[in-house]
């Protein structure tokens, strides 16, 4: 299960779609953005270059938990290569599993090079007890994107899952508050933001760094998100693996 | 105890019959070849044996235990017809893979030599020829040493080149005791390669035997003239005849017993027989009739 997950994170990594739009993009992003606005400070007092990094650190985690599940799972469903890795004795709980475990894993390089990015270009400097919480919140709370992507995979067609998963993770990124901050736009859409899962995941990294900590709320709300989706996925996986 | 064993069982996808009250055993160490056209039932046959379909009715077993349990213990390899691999991986990697999810699979370099892929063992799935991937996919089936492998039409994608080597491959690893089925539509691969033929046409098995006896079962010989416009009533009822076909103004009659149907032939009817032909049944004769009849 090891080596099925390592080939997971391999071939992902092997992939140059991957590659550019999830671990490339956040971080030119960041840079640019970071250069423009990176000496601002938001509402808090905390510099906009380290605002942004929690965005695009965000963007880029969401980004790559739906591209390295969504399609992949769809294509490898509709190739017959489920077929071929039911009839070998790893059970079927296994598989959905090491998706999950090789999607979380392929979420690190965009986190942590845009934290690189940020320390680096923008000089940006937190004390560990801050970089440690908004790291490992970023990365963990990826499972409920990650349960999305594996949902759609296990529904859709890979020629559906594609527009499918990009729709979804554009409007997460977007109503989430991840490109552009909620409080620089209209009244609806921070309305509309504070029901997206991402506007609460996003927010566990911004209260870290504002100094505040991690938000019980916002940890609840990503939590609940994770078993509703968590729950849809496994649904539709058992659907779709069903022997009829 | 039976390596393979069908009791009664059928399968139907709402009104269509495609698996119907099959019951059928083969022994540890054999070859058989499931033999039938398209349609006939064998690819669902080969998926309720891997535990991918259930029987509507009746039981499936796999050395005394269900599919998934064969499955599960790592009794079972196949080689699907429909199966890609992942573009991004190499070959190498592949197989192992599968290797290590079975508990005592073969040696990386045993399933090299047997699958013909020495060569290949870097390149990229993406990109490898039609026949390569099949070979790919042949070493993934016997990657975790297999006592049951099964094959659904493995040659289909193959050249006759390619079809040589596999079967070389094939008979390599059926060498180890180990038991091998296999499903063809090609009536050659089904005489050459195997101990056994089952052939199945409409979920019914329609014959079982060595590619001998099928032959000789079907009616050993065939008797055929020009029919042209007269009546073909009352060929059927011939001594010997045993199947009667007509096409384009040609009546062919299946018969095992040659002389008493020519007999009866001359001197029972009122027939003009012309351009008179008498064939011994190859294999080809022995399946067409034996698919038609049923």
């Amino acid at each position: 299960m090891l080596y099925y997950a390592k080939t997971e994170a391999l071939r992902m990594l092997r992939n140059r779609r991957y590659i550019i739009f999830v671990v490339l993009f956040p971080v030119v992003f960041y840079l640019i953005n970071a250069n423009i606005y990176g000496d601002q400070k938001d509402a808090g007092g905390v510099r906009m270059s380290t605002y942004l990094l929690v965005s695009m650190a965000a963007y880029g985690a969401l980004a790559s938990s739906m591209m390295s599940s969504a399609v992949p799972w769809a294509q490898e469903r509709q190739s017959g290569w489920l077929r071929q890795l039911q009839i070998t004795p790893l059970p079927s709980w296994a598989i959905i599993v090491t998706k999950l475990g090789a999607a979380m894993l392929l979420v690190l390089p965009s986190l942590l090079l845009v934290s690189a990015a940020a320390v680096l270009q923008q000089g940006v400097s937190m004390p560990a007890g801050q970089w440690l919480p908004l790291l490992l919140s970023l990365w963990i709370g990826t499972i409920p994107f990650i349960a999305l992507g594996l949902f759609i995979g296990s529904l859709l067609s890979a020629d559906a899952a594609q527009p499918a998963a990009m729709i979804c993770m554009f409007a997460l990124s977007l109503l989430g508050g991840l490109w552009f901050p909620i409080d620089a736009i209209g009244g609806t859409m921070r309305t509309l933001a504070h029901f997206m899962p991402s506007y609460h995941y996003a927010n566990l990294g911004w209260n870290v760094i504002a100094g505040n900590g991690l938000p019980m709320s916002d940890v609840l709300i990503v939590v609940a998100w994770a078993v509703v989706l968590g729950g849809a996925a496994a649904y539709a996986y058992r659907r779709a693996t069903v022997r009829a | 105890m039976n390596a393979i064993v069908f009791d009664h069982v059928s399968k139907d996808y709402g009104d269509v019959l495609a698996v119907d009250d099959v019951s059928l055993s083969i022994e540890p160490g054999k070859t058989v070849a499931l033999l039938g056209p398209n349609g006939a039932g064998k690819s669902t046959s080969i998926n309720m044996l891997l535990g991918l379909l259930r029987p509507s009715r009746g039981t499936v077993s796999v050395f005394g235990r269900t599919p998934r349990q064969a499955v599960a213990a790592g009794q079972m390899g196949a080689m699907l017809q429909s199966g890609q691999l992942i573009p991004e991986l190499s070959v190498k990697e592949l197989i192992d893979l599968v290797r290590k999810l079975y508990p005592e699979p073969l040696d990386l370099d045993e399933i090299l030599k047997l699958a013909d892929l020495t060569d290949l063992v870097k390149r990229r799935a993406n990109k490898l020829s039609g026949g390569q991937s099949q070979r790919v996919r042949f070493a993934l089936a016997i990657a975790g040493a297999p006592k049951a492998l099964l094959l659904d039409e493995p040659t289909a994608a193959m050249d006759v080149e390619s079809r040589l080597r596999f079967w070389e491959s094939m008979r390599g690893y059926a060498a180890g005791g180990r038991t091998v089925l296999f499903a063809t539509h090609y009536l050659e691969e089904a005489d050459e390669h195997s101990d056994r033929v089952i052939v199945i046409a409409r979920g019914k098995v329609v014959a079982d035997g060595t590619a001998a006896q099928i032959k000789a079962d079907v009616g050993g010989h065939a008797v055929r003239f020009t029919l042209g416009e007269q009546p073909a009533a009352g060929l059927d009822l011939l001594p010997g005849v045993t199947a009667v076909e007509v096409a384009a103004g040609t009546a062919t009659l299946r018969t095992s017993d040659t002389d008493a149907t020519l007999a009866g032939l001359y001197r029972g009817t009122t027939l003009d027989v012309r351009d008179l032909q008498l064939s011994g049944a190859d294999l080809e004769d022995a399946f067409l009739a034996l698919t038609r009849e049923s």
